[in-house]
């Protein structure tokens, strides 16, 4: 007989989430569910009215992990709307900031996935925060890899967090050639650091990978090989950057996309049936607590073509590099595939960045009204912005952001693991909740019926 | 990190009404000539993993922090407390990071000082919209909290009395914890 665990809140990622789980007797999971808690934000609403030069800026405080992505998607999103070509250094700088935030955030996501692994040919699992060796060595690597991102979008950007250097029609400034060198040579330094650390964290995921039971708060749980197998499509819409409405051949369709509402897609209400103590950190929920994910969930569900897709690093190398492997192991292995992919591009765009080139279209028209959509592919997978500006004034915007896309998929993925895994498998999507909370509910025709907030 | 001797950090988000006084405070900070050995940053909703944890004490001396906080004031009164008197916070993950945590992690070798002002209003989590605009009265306070910053740092600017918008009443921001209030 079915029993019903939940995991509230999970852990070691952005945002609140948690995961409701009906498991059979021998603990492996039938239906898993994890869904967003992260309150409802009204940032679309709040862009209404506003001037395109204002919207990014607002976008990119949905969240403090991703700004970046969100900078540059809502940016795009109105120059798609206004028709604005914005010149090839301009783009280069976009690159290089983008680039540089994606290096940053795969370094940060070893450090949130190292404690479910263990140091290779023992049975002690990581801790990236100890002072022992070789620990110490690795962490110090993870920390300046972040530093080199961070310096390098500083510098691209203009601020490390939120970027001031964009604009509508380009970017305020380009780049001394000093600080083009800079860059540059922080690149170099980076992808040295990059392999080491790729190379590492393949050998430690491959080494749990091969491991046949794995140890969960004190449990002996069999590792299945199938672990966050599913059969959902991938969407990526570039191999490093993004796409939008403006390209000659946008690689996304936005006739393909529809968003349906959580109370179709979760379970409905239940009672806590098991309660495990000994789960981290501080056990599960307590038996007989009412869940009810359907009314919980504070996001739609997304779909292409009808079903819930895989965003991310695995999704790009999927679509444009043919890569292959499934599983939660798959997806973390080709996040770190991405490391040397994304120096290796930004060292391309630093050499053919023209730093007397002009990084501001000469024309800015003002907007007739057109809908507009840009892609970016953020380290977490695509992030859509829709956007209509009109005489200047944004008078619709909708950010369609990764983890939102992952959410469903990844409750496909849970299916077949034991439940004292599934948090394994959802840190492989190295989630970004607070953003992914909004929600927009569209009919059979695509026609927005309502825009529920749940309290 | 392009940081120097001296950062000043202001926290918070914009877009949870009072919250953003931080980056409010540094978008005004950003009028002033400042001397070369000064970095001021607007830290948004990432400062602790952006920001504090990439500090070099070798390279930066001292720290402050623009935050609000309740601390049973009137709305828009300061406060500057030493970073050595923060209470060591919780780690819970990389992503949420709390960022009393990280200070306290560099207070010893980094001289911290946190300028605090008391929000009249703040957005929670959980509340249905947003709110970009700050409270007259915090919006008041910050010519107040530049001065404070700008005498923690030893720069003598003379007044930031002239940052105040035509209009508006002077006085209205009152200073916690410094001698002046005493």
């Amino acid at each position: 007989m079915s029993k019903v665990v939940e995991i509230s809140p999970t852990t070691r990622h952005e945002g609140h989430s948690k995961l409701v789980l009906k498991v059979n007797d021998a603990g492996i999971i039938e239906t898993g569910n994890w869904c967003s808690i992260t309150p409802v934000r009204g940032v679309e609403k709040l862009a209404v009215g506003k001037t395109p030069e204002q919207v990014p800026k607002i976008a990119s405080r949905v969240c403090g992990i991703c700004p970046i992505a969100h900078n540059l998607a809502a940016t795009e999103a109105m120059e798609a709307s206004i028709k604005c070509e914005i010149p090839k250094d301009a783009l280069m700088l976009r690159h290089i900031l983008q680039l540089a935030n994606r290096l940053h955030s795969i370094a940060l996501h070893d450090i949130l996935i190292l404690p479910d692994l263990y140091l290779p040919g023992t049975e002690t699992k990581i801790n990236p925060f100890t002072a022992e060796e070789p620990v110490r060595t690795v962490a110090k690597r993870i920390q300046r890899l972040r530093e080199i991102g961070q310096t390098i979008g500083q510098i691209a950007g203009g601020d490390c967090i939120h970027p001031r250097n964009t604009r509508i029609g380009g970017m305020y400034r380009n780049c001394s050639p000093l600080a083009k060198t800079k860059m540059y040579d922080l690149a170099k330094e980076g992808l040295v650091l990059a392999h080491a650390q790729m190379d590492l964290m393949i050998a430690i995921l491959r080494n749990y990978q091969a491991r046949e039971h794995v140890d969960v708060g004190g449990m002996k749980v069999a590792l299945p090989k199938t672990l966050g197998y599913h059969n959902q499509g991938y969407l990526a819409t570039h191999a490093f950057y993004g796409s939008s409405s403006l390209d000659e051949c946008p690689s996304w369709d936005i006739n393909r996309f529809k968003e349906v509402r959580p109370w179709d897609w979760y379970m409905g209400e239940m009672d806590v049936t098991l309660e495990e103590p000994r789960y981290p950190i501080g056990g599960t929920t307590k038996l007989g607590t009412k869940v009810n994910p359907q009314m919980e969930a504070c996001t739609g569900i997304p779909m292409y073509d009808g079903q819930p897709v895989e965003v991310g690093p695995r999704a790009r190398l999927a679509v444009y590099k043919g890569y292959d492997e499934k599983g939660t192991v798959g997806q973390n292995i080709a996040r770190e595939m991405e490391y040397t992919d994304s120096l290796y591009e930004m060292i391309d765009c630093i050499d053919a960045l023209n730093t007397d080139g002009k990084v501001v279209a000469d024309y800015i028209p003002d907007g007739d009204g057109t809908l507009g959509w840009a892609s970016n592919e953020a380290p977490r997978g695509t992030d859509v912005h829709l956007a209509r500006v009109k005489d200047w004034k944004v008078q619709y915007f909708s950010m369609l952001v990764p983890t939102t896309w992952n959410f469903a998929t990844c409750s496909a993925a849970l299916t077949g693991a034991p439940w004292q895994l599934a948090e394994v498998i959802m840190r492989g999507y190295d989630p970004c909740v607070s953003c992914a909370t909004h929600m927009i509910v569209l009919d059979e025709d695509n026609k927005v019926v309502a825009q529920k907030l749940i309290q | 990190m392009l940081h120097s001797e001296i950062v000043i950090v202001g926290c918070g988000n914009p877009l949870f009404g009072d919250d953003g006084f931080g980056p409010a405070v540094i978008e005004e900070m950003e009028k002033l000539t400042l001397p070369d050995n000064v970095t001021i940053q607007d830290g948004g909703a990432g400062a602790p993993h952006f920001i504090f944890n990439f500090l070099n004490p070798e390279v930066t001396k001292k720290l402050i922090v623009v935050d609000i906080a309740d601390f049973n004031g009137k709305p828009g009164s300061i406060s500057r407390i030493s970073g050595k008197d923060l209470k060591p916070g919780a780690y819970i993950d990389p992503h949420s990071w709390d960022g009393i945590d990280q200070l306290c992690r560099i207070r010893d070798q980094i001289d911290t000082t946190v300028v605090l002002c008391q929000p009249s209003k703040v957005l929670k989590k959980g509340d249905a919209d947003v709110d970009m605009e700050l409270s007259e009265d915090v919006k008041n306070a910050i010519p107040k909290a530049i001065q404070v910053i700008l005498e923690t740092i030893g720069v003598d600017y003379g007044t930031t009395i002239n940052l105040q918008e035509e209009g508006r009443q002077p006085g209205t921001a009152k200073i916690c914890g410094s001698p002046e209030s005493s």
